[in-house]
């Protein structure tokens, strides 16, 4: 159960990664060069970032969920912080 | 987000303010043991030095039960709570149940049986005295008390902390209902912004993350204070004529035909050999209902099991050790309610998955504290650009910031001092008390609020890395001798607690280098 929680754990990482890194407002922010994708990319981004627990939940696996949304909720606030604090420091 | 009219956003902007500002470092205390006291377990087995592995469960434990039985009067047997204590030693705390107070209590004699069959410990007295603190779990004890009632006498405490898990709902739902952009900011932490943006980023970036499981953490908690203070009363109160031990009875009991019959309670080992294949599991706890007669029957509880989350419940006959049925938590069949009352307390301490589950919702406990701190400092720095001069407020969300981690570390070294002396329970709490009010002292003399904060963060980051050390001192087991036992939890914290320790020394010398921004400990983790 748990390996399952953290694959789909890992994966919607490396997606919520990929949101933070292109995402519109927080390039402005940083006076970064704005992303290529457009609106509708980033829905199908987001939910690529969904879809493991989307899976989970269907498939019953109540603890395996609970564990991929507070992992999902604390990485993603580590990203944040971290790509924040990445580019406040070169 | 959501599209509020603008007096109506103004005035929830003001509960949301108000609400934080009034009760937030209250909110900030409870919010931060409770981060801590998910790992209350691992925590015990560090600071007590325990290194056994194996479960007292797991051990024959019928006959220590049988004799103990025999030595106990027979008007403290209407019950017997079977638990671990101490380094996997088996407590037995035989009673029964009376009303002190208009509460229900259990009074008896309480003893500790040791792995080689030792009975360490014989005692008279209640369950809370039973439960409470010991001389080896007084500081992961310490941990849990302040996080479920701030040491306030029963019931106000816990009445206090249910009122605190409202403001967190309050401040929750306002929040989500002022902050209009909430999904489009929440990648967006403006580091060089001035400093109400930069607080204003800080606050909505963790709080946006964390928004589920502040409802979830608000409200579970709140259940749980509100449960045995008011919800109980109230129910027998309206459909038990006020018996709170009739609609215990009832509702947690396991109903039967009573048989009085003189019986010994004889299957106990058979009982915890079948119940661990069946849950998967070691019992955290067993209760043994009239024991010593035809009808004793014996109830096991186990966590979760693979990918659920609700705690499991197996209910035995005393007598023989024959399986009886899966228990619900409320009632004798399975309901919503039930389930819902189960799942409480894995969806509020996290621990329906072992070592993951309790890290990621350590890791939510800690976006908390840090929505909460950040909120309170936004507030602050709101005001300051209104030059009005909050500097009391400003010093108070320091001491209580920075320094409650401090003084909770300081309890820790009391603990870590104290405990081969076998006076722990008395000095934890004391050396929490004396480091709070050297920090409140401190405080209130240092020269800025700013330049405390770091003096608190370097004090909290050398504290941390000299914990691991005074352990050893104390004569606590080393690393090699805990591994070789199989207890990893030991170098794990120990390495915790250097890693935090060490981040934080350096982040001081990180900002000290830069001479940027002066905000403090919370920096740390970002």
């Amino acid at each position: 159960m748990s390996i399952l929680a953290l694959a789909s754990l890992a994966a919607s990482s490396a997606v919520i990664a990929l949101l933070c890194l292109t995402d519109p407002k927080r390039r402005r922010a940083l006076g970064l060069q704005a992303a290529t994708n457009n609106s509708a990319h980033r829905g199908l981004v987001v939910c690529a970032a969904i879809l493991p627990g989307l899976i989970l939940a269907v498939a019953g696996d109540a603890a395996a969920f609970l564990l991929w949304l507070g992992g999902c909720a604390v990485i993603g606030w580590l990203i944040t912080t971290a790509n924040s604090a990445h580019r406040e420091r070169r | 987000m959501i599209a509020l009219p603008k007096q109506e956003t103004k005035l929830m902007v003001a509960v949301h303010g108000w609400s934080g500002i009034v009760l937030g470092l209250l909110l900030y205390a409870v919010v931060l043991t409770g981060t801590a006291a998910v790992f209350a377990e691992e925590i015990g087995i560090w600071s007590g030095g325990h290194v056994a592995t194996q479960s007292a469960f797991e051990r024959p434990i019928a006959s220590h039960v049988q004799k103990l039985g025999a030595d106990t009067p027979a008007e403290y047997r209407e019950a017997v709570d079977l638990f671990e204590t101490g380094d996997h030693d088996l407590g037995m705390f035989f009673h029964r149940h009376e009303m002190e107070a208009g509460m229900p209590i259990s009074r008896g004699w309480f003893y500790l049986v040791g792995a080689d069959g030792a009975v360490k410990e014989r005692s008279f007295g209640t369950n809370e005295d039973v439960f409470g603190p010991r001389n080896d779990n007084a500081f992961s004890s310490f941990l849990v008390e302040t996080h479920v009632r701030l040491h306030v006498p029963s019931p106000y405490g816990l009445i206090l902390t249910g009122v605190l898990g409202l403001a967190m709902l309050v401040a929750a739902i306002s929040g989500l209902l002022i902050h209009r952009h909430l999904f489009k900011d929440i990648f967006t932490l403006r580091r060089g912004a001035k400093p109400v943006l930069l607080n204003r980023d800080r606050h909505s970036v963790a709080g946006t993350w964390s928004l589920p499981f502040a409802f979830i953490l608000a409200f579970t908690g709140s259940f749980f204070s509100f449960f045995g203070t008011i919800g109980v009363p109230i129910v027998a109160m309206a459909a038990f004529g006020g018996d709170v031990e009739a609609l215990n009875e009832s509702v947690f009991g396991n109903p039967g035909t009573p048989d009085a019959r003189p019986t010994p309670t004889a299957g106990l080992d058979r009982i915890t050999i079948d119940a661990i294949r069946r849950a998967g599991a070691v019992p955290t706890f067993a209760a043994i209902e009239n024991f010593g007669r035809a009808d004793a029957k014996v109830t096991t509880y186990h966590p979760p099991a693979s990918g659920d989350i609700a705690p499991i419940s197996l209910v035995y006959n005393g007598a023989d050790g024959t399986f009886d049925a899966q228990k619900p938590l409320i009632g004798p069949r399975p309901s919503v309610g039930g389930t819902l009352a189960a799942i409480m307390s894995p969806l509020h301490f996290g621990n329906f998955a072992g070592i993951v589950s309790k890290a990621i919702w350590f890791g939510l406990g800690f976006a908390m504290c840090y929505v909460t701190y950040t909120g309170l400092r936004l507030w602050l720095v709101r005001r300051e650009a209104g030059s009005r001069s909050l500097d009391w407020l400003d010093r108070s969300l320091v001491i209580v910031g920075l320094g409650l981690p401090l003084a909770l570390l300081g309890s820790g070294v009391a603990f870590l001092l104290t405990m081969p002396l076998e006076t722990a329970t008395f000095w934890t709490p004391a050396g929490f008390m004396i480091a709070s009010a050297a920090v409140i002292a401190a405080g209130a003399l240092w020269r800025s609020a700013a330049s405390f904060a770091q003096a608190l963060t370097a004090l909290t980051g050398v504290v941390m890395l000299a914990l691991p050390i005074l352990r050893l001192l104390m004569g606590g087991p080393g690393w090699v001798n805990a591994l070789e036992a199989g207890q990893w939890v030991i170098p794990t914290v120990d390495l915790a607690l250097i890693v935090a320790g060490g981040a934080l020394v350096r982040r001081l010398r990180f900002l000290e280098k830069s001479d940027a921004d002066i905000t403090p400990v919370m920096q740390a983790a970002e």
